[in-house]
Order: structure tokens, then C-alpha cells, then sequence
């Protein structure tokens, strides 16, 4: 690639992408290996990406969907407008999802990429969730809190943490002062900058060799060209609109019957537009479970990327084609301050998603997904507390298994999708690692049968989690939707198995558990999370009777609910009744 | 006499190394039913070359070296043994459930993988221990039992056995084995995870175990058969087998952990690549890049180290299975000459990662193959002499590979065949360039300060343009470079490691006890070596940490220097090169903080090559070949008359200037119009790129 200026070829573009590709994905791994807590270097719930200097997204890493779709461009140019003259060498902290971030939790960390002149060409961001960011509670998913002072979180909007490549120290020591288990911050926070610092150095190694101009040419080309792969996409859809409502569980802070999530999608192949309005939904409530902006466009982008050629580029250029409507002051739109957004990368973010792919499900029978499955249950909550064994305090985010994986138009879930957020990208603890970290025991950890999404192709199935505190007690934060609204299917397709949450008493007795709570579990307690399980998509007649067969063989299902749902009649060895099958099949 | 065998999917490539220190190189067709055939095959050509008959040649082997892909093969085509597991009580879902993580985040049409062994094959053993190895829950031997009736009325032929915290204390799963034994016989395949893998986190202890035990029937009949027919054509000699780790094994070792075989072979590479740049240039770091027909395989030796990897997968990353297990970081990406090229709707050019394989082949092999690849492209260019394929054992049609090119990238393009061709190149080389940034850049390395090795017979297509496009300063294209590995296994010393999970950090370092496991793991290395015999020369330990800052879980190893600790500065020294360590690789350390060392190893490498000018292909220098052009093409339609050049026939120490072809029976080598090229006393290619003022 040694092209100067001019429009780059089909090949100069894929080497050009390929770059870029190539730096976040290095930012990522070094902050994937250098985290210091559980939450980003077990579970690698982070992100990184580059923006143009306008605010583009550009390029991203595998990365969290609801971490990168819409949020760094906003954080990027929020910059900009708090500090018009950046200089190599800054560095800017954005956690504050008024001015662009996800939630409170997801500290991001922006370096300015500036040429020799000192001109401004491109943003590198890593963001990354923290084990804990100075709530009022031990958690980062406080869904009780009534607003941003209950919630507690140090806010940073934009705030500078590096001149001259050397840290700010009073906001460190800010930091170090209210963020729990503070040295466990801080190595996050060099984590964050170092891939941060890579990205940065990495472009300017790439425009030594090909040319400032040279690379925003590229910028130009990329998005554009990622702008026709989006428009070609929608031309293969078929036009119409669609509208669907997602309920989130009732939790402290909603109205009794949850929070009823409204989705309209239009889609207009001709026009290549795709529009999704939130607007027709309730205002901000006094509870943790708001959207910020950027999650209120990011969730509805993910519903229309999961339900469209995956190939398709996602950044500025693609996103032309996205129209989400918002309100301010809107539950799913802009927050109005002080309204707390603790919540919002999860919840009712994945409500939204859930509505636009289950509506883009309704518009055609090759498109879009069932609904995904809840979170935060339990097992994947925030536990922390005085470690017996060294005398240390804890404060982490564990991920003990969760499934919730929705059916596509095309095959069956990917099993472990955490929520539709997530995609799949966290990675799950080891039980081990979980004990060896924290004093907890792992008692049971196993998928639970018949509580799949049944369709022609099916959900997860819910997942049981056993575990407690051993020697010392702990605490434990989680907010688990699902409980009463399961991941629903489209287009026949059936629910996935709903959460729950108990606590079992050393004399084994059980003890209902608050869906949303922070809740002090005694040593040799258990707490049993049970997660959701994903929606499924068709019929579930239609499903292939060898999958059927297989999912007896592996236990997923029972051969009474394969004769019940499927229509399958199937004995315990597998042998299938072929007439009576049909019969069953052919009926109703 | 020793001779190192390497089988892959299409030739089976022996080297023999003579007393006197010279070697010769043969290739045999693989035959994949039975792979000792084309093993045989290959010996049975060089003892014709030597006329005399296969006994008599194969007698006077002292070493036999084998690497094969036997296993892998295995593995991708589902002929594996069917294999059960038992595991703690309450915990069925470990291989299902995976250690989670997902690539592609929008792509909802590909399938979860099954666990590597069926749900229904997963036995629940009731026991536990804890972290710190206390028996919580004694083993419920009647659940043993249960299990070991249900599986006997199975068609299960192995049985693998993996609890949570067996690193921890591995009772039960050592009673376990002495059941299976007593239940369903001493020669039953077994694994224990503890025994096996004794690694933190029990998914991909699970997963080694499992696919350890699934080997075990079919490696043991392979490896047993190969020593019985190589007895029988008379070889008495020792019989290793390569393993992933770029050690040896004796075969019979090998045997009881077939696990190890996984990249066996390919892990040879960088061995031979390390040894060919070293004669260059000992302090380079060195790129060894081997060029087969659908991947290419990458690794990067740098301060002299063989790179290794602690998280092998079988297949691709997530979709595919953990082997739990570290490996010669080969790192293999989809392009090779097979890979096809495609416009996307978007009209971007693609060149794989699909590969047009053997069958139907490349557009020019004329079997149906209708999509342009790689070959084609360089067939079109001029860079391929459509007569002397292969030496002239194939038949290739150029306008075949034009025909296919114009129709699949130059009409959608809109650009010349010509152009579409050079593209073609152009983008498989900036593919596999990107490739070699990736583990270079990753592990701060820059590439334009390391060597370039060209391995494989279609290195030599494209080598020089990655080299100027990384901004390496030598390529060097080894005369065995189209049998690199087999090379690799000559040129490679007898090495074992053994490793030890044990947490501690600097605060609180339990000096004796750290101390008594370095004692027993280097005992254990003794043992080896003494097991060698008479052929190992010398041997040198090595000892090494897994260490890690606080609460980080992803350890980096660091070399010690000590065979004991003795005194704080010894654990001083220590901090500092983990500090140092960690600043090169991620660009940040943090000096206040403590180390945590999580995993201990000794590993031993017994020197048995004492052949000083090994590496070296006797019989060649042979006649002139006459002077020959052929007209190729470079960037933007620039065609050149090119010098065509036998490789044997080349002087030593000798400059050329490109453009040039250079040719062998092995291999073809593009030398553009920049490049000064010559051959060394080793007998290598050297190819020094004239820079041009980019960087990759």
C-alpha cells in the first residue's frame, strides 16, 4: 500500500481496512491481558475503536455491540467541544452517559491522534467496564437507584487525565479515593490507557508510511463504500413497517406492570433508509434502568444488524442509512440529568434490540431473530466483600454461565449469548478461577431441560447456577429481568424458560430473592440464579426431526416434549416413530 | 544414520542425514489410509537412490524422526474414538458451556459447537475438592462403578477424567483410573486431567483430557504399527515423534499422550527457520513463513526462542475445541496458492480465506475448478512455467487461469486480466503480510528489523513481495525449504518440559516449597535424559515462571536463573525481569506492585545433532543449465524478460539482480526488478529487497 492521495482501489481498500482492523485489535489485546479485574481480563467485557477526526466511528474491534455501535462518535466530539485545541499527549476520560457513554461503568478513555503540524486526524478509544466506579453501593448496575446521586458514580464528562503522556494526578487521586479496591482501578485504568496509547501509536506508524491524507482519503472511502454495502443490503429486504413492544419485568422504581418498551420499525428499501422510533414510550424513571443516548441508538442499531447481511460494515458509513428516532427525557431516548442511567449497556437496552429484530422478524420470514434473553441474574452479578483467606477486600463482576441465545432465521442460538447486547463476546468464568479469586464455592452449574425457545430453530435453554460465600459472608448486586417476561419467538416460535432467583438457607430451606437487589448472603448460603433462555424462530413442527432427535439424545429436550411441541415421537434411544411423527406433524 | 519423516496432506517428506553429515531430500506421495505407506515409500526411494535394498538402507538408522498430521486428521474428519467423560458432580456442562466468547458478533447463521463429548457420554461423579486441595466431599466410588457398567454396554472406547481441583489433589482421579483398570482392563484408554494437563481453569483441562483420551486408540495403533513395519524393514534404532511443543518423543510416550502429536510436524518449522537465519544473523528476530496449498503458517523466533502459544485450538478460534494445551505458536491463516479470489456485491476484492484445495484444484489444473486462485495468478504473471509444474509432472493451462480470472474479478472490476492477476497477488501477499504484522506488532516486534524464511514450494511465488512490504532487509529461501519441517525435526535436540501448578507471590514466598517443586521437576528431566542414552551430547536446563501482576489472570512466563532460591535478591531479580517483560510486550508496567507466579516449569534440551554442517543437500551443484528467459508481469502491467535460473546450478556467493525466476523440482522463486539475490554456503536463497521509503 504505498498510495499518495487519490482514490484508493478495491485492493488498496481491503489493505487500508485491514490496518486498521489490525490496531484495535492490538488495543484490544493488550487491554485484554494487562486488566486487572475479573470483568475485563476473564470476562473482556471492554472495547476499543477509532474514530475519524469529525467523529465517524471507523473501525472496531470484536467488540461488545452495545459498547461501540453509537457512543464513541458522540464521545469523540463531546471532546472536542469541552477541549477545541487537544495536543498529542492527552489524554481524556468519558464515563458520563449525558455526554455519549454507555453507562457510568464503562470508563472510557479517548487519546487524539495528532499529525506532526498538530492537527487533529483521528480518536482512539477504550472503554472498559469496571469492577466498581465509586456507586453507593457495591455494584455498577445499581437499578434501585433514583437518580445519579443515589447512584453515586464519579461522572466524568470529558475530563482530561493526561497532558504530555504523563497522568493528571489529582484525578487519580480522585479516583483512588472513591472507587473501591483501588489498586485494582488503577491497573485497569493503565490497561485502558496502554491500549489507548497503542492505537495511537500504531496510526502514526501507519501514516509514516502511507500519508496523513492518504489515510482520511481512506477514512472517506471506507465509510462510503460501507455506506453502499448497507444500501445494497436493504435493497434485498422487503419494504413495510412493523411494531412491537418488549416488556421489561417490573423493578423498584417502574410501574407495577414493568416497563412496557414500544418499537416502530419502517423499512424503505427504495429509499434505503431503515427507521426505528422510540418515541412512543414512557419518560425517565426514578431508577437505575434509563438509557443513555448512546444505548437508546445503540440497541436499536443491533436490531437491525442482527437482522441483516452480517457482512455489512458497521460504522459511520453504514449507520447513514439508520434513522432512530429519539425524545428527550424518554426512558429509550436522551436522558435528562439527573435521571440515573446505571443500568443502561443491559435491561432495557436489550428490550429495545429485541423489539426491532423480532419486528424485522414480522416483515420477512429470511430476516431477523427471536428475542434474546434477559440479564443480570445472579450469577453474573457484582460480588464483594473482605476475603477470609487474605485479610483483602473484593469488589468484581462474575460471569458463572449464562445462555439466553436467540434462534436467527437461518440455525439455532449460539448458546452462550449473555444478552443480546453482549453477542456472545464475554467470556464465561472458570469455576476454579471463581475460587480461587473470591471466597465463594461453586456447587451446580448446569443447563436446565425444556426450558429452550422451541422453534424450527430453537433458543438457549435457561441455565442453573449454585453458589455461595465460603468462610465470610458477601454481598451481592444483580438486577434480573426475565423473571416474568421470557425471551418470546417469532414467527411460531416459542418463549425461552424465564429467570428466578432464590436463596438457600443451610438448613436448606428456600427463601425467595428480590429480582432487582443487593442482597448479603451468609458463609455456606447459596444463592440459586437461574437465567433466561432464548426465544425461538418458526414452528416448532417445522424443526428438523434429526435436531429434534438430538436435542433428546443430548438432553437438551425430553422425549415428552418432543412428541408434546415438536411433534416428534421419539423413544429414549433415539428411535423415531416415523408415522406416528408424521401424523403428529401433518395435524393440529 | 538418521532419517526425519514429515507426512502432510499431499507429500510425505523424508531427509536423510548421512554419517558423514550429509543429507538428502525425498518426497513421497501421502497416503492418507495408511499413512506408513508413503513413510516407507519415501525410505524405499532414498534406498534406491543409495541402490541398495530397503532393509539393508533402513538398518543403518540409528534415529528415526516422525512428524505427522495423523491426529489433526483425526480430529477435522470425525475419526476419533468415541470417547466418554466423568466429571464432579453437579458440574455436566463444562465442555458445553466452554469458557464462553464469540467472534463475528452479527453473524447468527453459524452453529454453537457440540461439546467434544456428547452430554450423553458425561458421567457425574460424586466428589469435590477445593482450591487448596481439601477433600470436601469424598469419592462416592459407587457413582465410579455406575458409570463404568453404563459405559461398558456402550460402544465407548475411551474414557476421559477430568474434576474440578484434581491440580489441586488428584486422589480421586487417580482412584478412578485404578477402576477403570479393574473394571474394564489394564489396556482400557484412559486420561487423567491431572496427569495430563495440570492447568488452572477446568475447561480446557476438561477439554485436553477429552481429546487426549479420543486419540488414544488410534494413536496407539498408528504409532505401534510404525515401530513394528519400521522393526520389520530392519530399523533398530530409537523412534521419536514430533510434538506439538517442538520436542520429541519417544514413540511409545507419544502413545500414552497422543494430545501432544496435535501440530506435530508443522511445529518443526521455526525450528529449521531459526537455524537457516541464525547462520545469517544470530540476533534477528526471524519469520517463518510455510506456504501450502489453502494456509499459510506463520511463527516468530526471536532472541533464538521457539514462539509458543498456551491456548492451541483444534480449528477455529470458538468454533472449534481448546486443546488446554501449549504449542509452537504456529499460527495458520486461510491463503495459500489454492485460495480463491472473489468480488464481493460491494465490488471489494477477496482472495480467500476459501480455498479451491485439490479437488477440483486451481482453474488451470483443468479438474472443474471454475474460480481463479492464487496459482492462476501467478500462472497468468508469468511467475509459473506452465510446462515445468511440479518439474513438469503436472499439466497447467494458462488460458484456463485467464479465462477464470477475466470472468470472476476483471469484468467486475473492470480492469485488464493482467491487472486483475497482479491484484490477486497483491492481495493475498497484503493478507498474509497482515498476518505476519499481527504476531510480529502483537508481540512488539517490528517486522522490518527481522529475517524472513520461505518455506514450503509455493513460498517463492510472492515471498519477495512481503518481504518489501513488511520492509525486511533478507529473505532467505532455504535449499529444503520445501521440506522445512522434516528439516526442522534433523536439526531439532531431544527436549522435554514438565510443569508444576503452584500459587505464590513475592510477599509471601514460600521459599522450601517452591524449592522442592523445582527439585522434582528437574528430577524429572534427569530421567529423560538418562532414557536418551549414549546419543545426547550435553544437556542444558532451563527453568521458568508463569507470573503475573495481582489479579491479572493471564500470565506472561519469564525465564529465572536459579536452580534454587536462596535469598531475597534471588526473588528480586526475578520482579525485575517480570517488570521488564511486562513493559516490552504491553508497554506499561507498574514497578510498586508484587508478582504473582502461578505456574513453575524445567524443561531439559539434550543436544544429539552433532553434524556442524547439517542443513546442506548433497549432489547438487550439478551441470549448467542453459541460459533462459520468460516474460513476466509486476505492478501496473509492467512486464519484464526475466532471467529463468536453476536453483542447483547457482554459484555460491554469487550476486544476481531481479527480475528473475529462479527454479528447482521443489520450488519457484519471483525475484522482482529491486531485488539483488544470491546463494550462501548453506546452500540457502538469499534475497536482499531494495527498501523503498514505506514501512510496514
Amino acid at each position: 500500500m504505498h498510495k499518495q492521495g487519490g482514490k484508493a482501489n478495491g485492493v488498496q481498500l481491503a489493505v487500508l481496512n485491514s490496518r486498521f482492523e489490525g490496531v484495535a485489535s492490538k488495543m484490544s489485546n493488550t487491554l485484554y491481558r494487562t486488566g486487572r479485574s475479573g470483568v475485563l481480563n476473564r470476562a473482556r467485557d471492554f472495547s476499543c475503536c477509532i474514530v475519524t477526526a469529525g467523529g465517524d466511528l471507523l473501525t472496531v474491534s470484536e467488540s461488545l455491540p452495545i459498547h461501540v455501535l453509537s457512543g464513541p462518535d458522540m464521545m469523540a466530539r463531546s471532546m472536542l467541544e469541552f477541549h477545541p485545541e487537544v495536543k498529542k499527549g492527552d489524554a481524556y476520560v468519558n464515563n458520563s452517559p449525558y455526554h455519549g457513554c454507555s453507562h457510568a461503568a464503562d470508563q472510557t478513555i479517548l487519546v487524539p491522534v495528532m499529525d506532526d503540524e498538530g492537527r487533529h486526524r483521528f480518536t482512539v478509544l477504550a472503554k472498559a467496564h469496571q469492577a466498581d466506579i465509586g456507586n453507593s453501593v457495591p455494584t455498577t448496575y445499581h437499578g434501585e437507584a433514583k437518580d445519579v446521586y443515589e447512584e453515586g458514580a464519579l461522572i466524568f464528562p470529558n475530563v482530561q487525565i493526561q497532558r504530555d503522556y504523563q497522568d493528571i494526578d489529582d484525578i487519580i487521586r480522585m479516583c483512588r479515593l472513591r472507587i473501591r479496591v483501588p489498586e485494582q482501578w488503577y491497573g485497569d485504568y493503565l490497561a485502558a490507557l496502554g491500549a489507548a496509547r497503542i492505537g495511537e501509536k500504531e496510526i502514526m506508524i501507519m501514516a509514516r508510511d502511507v500519508g496523513w491524507d492518504a489515510l482520511e482519503e481512506f477514512s472517506t472511502q471506507w465509510l462510503d463504500y460501507s455506506e453502499q454495502r448497507m444500501i445494497k443490503a436493504l435493497a434485498a429486504l422487503p419494504a413495510g413497517s412493523s411494531t412491537k413492544t418488549s416488556t421489561h419485568d417490573h423493578f423498584p422504581g417502574t410501574p407495577e406492570g414493568g416497563v412496557p418498551i414500544t418499537v416502530h420499525v419502517n423499512v424503505d428499501p427504495e429509499n434505503s433508509k431503515v427507521v426505528v422510533d422510540l418515541t412512543d414510550n414512557m419518560d425517565c424513571m426514578p431508577c437505575g434502568l434509563n438509557l443513555s443516548e448512546a444505548c437508546s441508538r445503540t440497541s436499536a442499531m443491533i436490531g437491525i444488524f442482527n437482522s441483516i447481511d452480517h457482512t455489512v460494515p458497521k460504522n459511520g458509513g453504514s449507520f447513514r442509512c439508520i434513522d432512530v428516532k429519539l425524545r428527550q427525557g424518554c426512558v429509550v431516548g436522551i436522558p435528562d440529568h439527573p435521571f440515573s442511567c446505571s443500568v443502561a449497556t443491559t435491561n432495557i437496552a436489550d428490550r429495545v434490540a429485541n423489539g426491532v429484530q423480532t419486528a424485522m422478524a414480522e416483515l420477512g420470514e429470511h430476516m431477523g431473530m427471536a428475542e434474546a434473553g434477559a440479564v443480570i441474574a445472579p450469577n453474573a452479578g457484582v460480588v464483594s466483600g473482605v476475603d477470609h483467606r487474605s485479610g483483602k477486600a473484593y469488589v468484581n463482576q462474575i460471569f458463572l454461565g449464562f445462555t439466553g441465545g436467540a434462534a436467527s432465521a437461518s440455525e439455532d442460538c449460539w448458546l452462550t449469548i449473555g444478552h443480546v447486547g453482549n453477542a456472545g463476546l464475554c467470556y464465561q468464568d472458570s469455576v476454579e478461577m471463581d475460587e480461587l479469586y473470591q471466597p465463594l464455592h461453586v456447587y451446580k452449574r448446569h443447563i436446565i431441560q425444556d426450558t429452550e425457545g422451541a422453534g424450527k430453530f430453537r433458543g438457549a435453554p435457561s441455565f442453573y447456577c449454585e453458589f455461595g460465600p465460603v468462610g465470610s459472608s458477601f454481598e451481592i448486586g444483580y438486577v434480573s429481568d426475565g423473571n416474568t417476561n421470557g425471551a418470546q419467538g417469532v414467527r411460531g416460535g416459542l418463549c425461552g424458560g424465564t429467570s428466578d432467583q432464590y436463596l438457600l438457607k443451610k438448613d436448606g430451606a428456600q427463601e425467595p430473592l428480590s429480582p432487582c437487589a443487593q442482597v448479603v448472603v451468609q458463609a455456606d448460603e447459596r444463592i440459586v440464579a437461574i437465567s433466561t433462555g432464548g426465544g425461538g424462530f418458526g414452528a416448532p413442527k417445522e424443526r428438523s426431526i434429526d435436531r429434534v432427535v438430538k436435542d433428546c439424545r443430548d438432553g437438551v429436550i425430553s422425549v415428552e416434549r418432543a412428541k408434546a411441541i415438536y411433534g416428534v415421537d421419539v423413544d429414549k434411544t433415539g428411535m423415531v416413530d416415523v408415522a406416528a411423527t408424521d401424523k403428529m406433524r401433518a395435524g393440529d | 544414520m538418521r532419517f526425519a519423516t514429515d507426512t502432510g496432506g499431499t507429500f510425505t517428506d523424508l531427509i536423510v542425514e548421512y554419517d558423514d553429515g550429509r543429507w538428502a531430500m525425498y518426497k513421497a506421495s501421502t497416503t492418507p489410509d495408511d499413512p506408513v505407506v508413503g513413510v516407507i515409500n519415501a525410505l524405499a526411494k532414498a534406498a534406491d537412490d543409495n541402490q541398495c535394498d530397503l532393509t539393508e538402507f533402513v538398518s543403518k538408522g540409528d534415529v528415526f524422526i516422525h512428524g505427522t498430521t495423523h491426529a489433526i486428521n483425526a480430529i477435522i474428519t470425525g475419526n476419533t474414538a468415541k470417547t466418554a467423560i466423568m466429571v464432579t458432580k453437579g458440574h455436566p456442562d463444562i465442555l458445553l458451556m466452554r469458557e464462553g466468547g464469540r467472534s463475528q458478533p452479527f453473524n447468527h447463521t453459524l452453529r454453537y459447537p457440540d461439546p467434544y463429548v456428547p452430554r450423553d457420554l458425561t458421567f457425574e461423579i460424586d466428589e469435590r475438592v477445593n482450591y487448596a486441595g481439601d477433600i470436601l466431599t469424598a469419592l462416592d466410588e459407587n457413582s465410579v462403578i455406575t458409570a463404568l457398567d453404563a459405559i461398558k454396554n456402550t460402544d465407548v472406547e475411551a474414557i476421559a477424567v477430568a474434576l474440578l481441583w484434581s491440580i489441586s489433589n488428584g486422589a480421586h482421579e487417580e482412584r478412578i483410573g485404578a477402576l477403570i483398570e479393574a473394571r474394564l482392563g489394564k489396556d482400557f484408554p484412559y486420561t487423567l486431567s491431572h496427569r495430563l494437563n495440570p492447568t488452572l481453569r477446568e475447561y480446557r483441562r476438561a477439554s485436553s483430557t477429552s481429546i487426549d483420551a479420543s486419540l488414544k486408540p488410534l494413536m496407539g495403533r498408528y504409532l505401534d504399527t510404525l515401530t513394528d513395519r519400521l522393526s520389520a524393514a530392519g530399523f533398530a534404532g530409537h523412534v521419536y515423534v514430533v510434538s506439538s511443543q517442538g520436542g520429541m518423543m519417544a514413540a511409545r510416550d507419544m502413545a500414552g499422550k497422543p494430545i501432544h502429536a496435535i501440530n506435530s510436524g508443522p511445529s518443526m518449522a521455526p525450528i529449521s527457520g531459526r537455524y537457516y537465519a541464525s547462520r545469517e544473523n544470530k540476533d534477528q528476530a526471524v519469520i517463518v513463513a510455510d506456504t501450502g496449498g489453502t494456509t499459510y503458517d506463520l511463527s516468530l523466533v526471536r532472541d533464538g526462542q521457539v514462539p509458543m502459544t498456551r491456548e492451541m485450538w483444534v480449528g477455529e478460534k470458538y468454533l472449534g475445541h481448546m486443546t488446554g494445551f501449549p504449542s509452537v505458536d504456529v499460527k495458520s491463516i486461510g491463503a495459500g496458492g489454492g485460495s480463491i479470489a472473489w468480488v464481493d456485491a460491494g465490488g471489494m476484492l477477496h482472495v480467500g480465506p476459501q480455498s479451491a484445495g485439490s479437488t477440483p484444484g486451481p482453474a488451470c489444473y483443468q479438474n472443474g475448478g471454475m474460480d481463479p486462485t492464487l496459482t492462476d495468478a501467478s500462472l497468468v504473471l508469468g511467475y509459473l512455467d506452465p510446462d515445468f509444474f511440479l518439474g513438469g509432472a503436472m499439466e497447467i493451462s494458462v488460458p484456463c487461469a485467464r479465462n477464470a480470472i477475466e470472468e470472476k474479478v476483471a469484468k467486475p472490476l473492470g480492469i485488464s486480466i493482467e491487472q486483475a492477476a497482479w491484484d490477486i497477488v497483491d492481495l493475498a501477499t497484503e493478507n498474509m503480510t497482515q498476518a505476519i504484522v499481527d504476531i510480529t506488532v502483537n508481540q512488539g516486534i517490528d517486522p522490518a528489523s527481522a529475517i524472513l524464511i520461505g518455506g514450503g514450494g509455493a513460498a517463492g511465488l510472492n515471498s519477495t513481495f512481503i518481504a518489501k512490504r513488511l520492509g525486511c532487509k533478507k529473505l532467505i529461501i532455504p535449499e529444503v525449504g520445501a521440506a522445512l519441517s522434516a528439516a526442522g525435526a534433523l536439526l531439532s535436540d531431544l527436549t522435554t518440559e514438565h510443569r508444576k501448578t503452584h500459587f505464590v507471590s513475592t510477599d509471601s514466598f514460600d521459599m522450601p516449597t517452591v524449592n522442592a517443586i523445582l527439585d522434582a521437576l528437574k528430577a524429572k528431566c534427569m530421567a529423560f535424559v538418562e532414557e536418551a542414552g549414549d546419543q545426547v551430547i550435553d544437556y542444558q536446563l532451563t527453568y521458568k515462571a508463569e507470573a503475573r501482576y495481582p489479579n491479572q489472570v493471564w500470565e506472561i512466563e519469564i525465564p529465572f536463573a536459579v536452580e534454587q532460591f536462596s535469598s531475597a535478591l534471588d526473588l528480586e531479580a526475578m520482579k525485575q525481569v517480570f517488570h521488564e517483560n511486562h513493559k516490552r510486550i504491553f508497554a506499561i508496567n507498574d514497578t510498586d506492585s508484587e508478582v504473582e507466579i502461578v505456574t513453575w516449569s524445567v524443561s531439559v534440551r539434550c543436544r544429539i545433532c552433532q553434524n556442524t554442517m547439517a542443513g546442506r543437500l548433497s549432489g547438487d551443484g550439478v551441470e549448467e543449465v542453459k541460459a533462459n528467459t520468460r516474460s513476466i508481469i509486476f505492478a501496473n502491467e509492467d512486464r519484464y524478460e526475466a532471467d529463468i535460473i536453476r536453483f542447483e546450478a547457482m554459484k555460491e556467493n554469487q550476486t544476481f539482480n531481479g527480475p528473475a525466476i529462479v527454479e528447482s523440482p521443489f520450488t519457484t522463486v519471483v525475484v522482482d526488478p529491486q531485488t539483488q539475490f544470491s546463494r550462501t554456503q548453506d546452500g540457502s536463497l538469499i534475497l536482499v529487497p531494495t527498501q523503498e521509503t514505506t514501512n510496514a
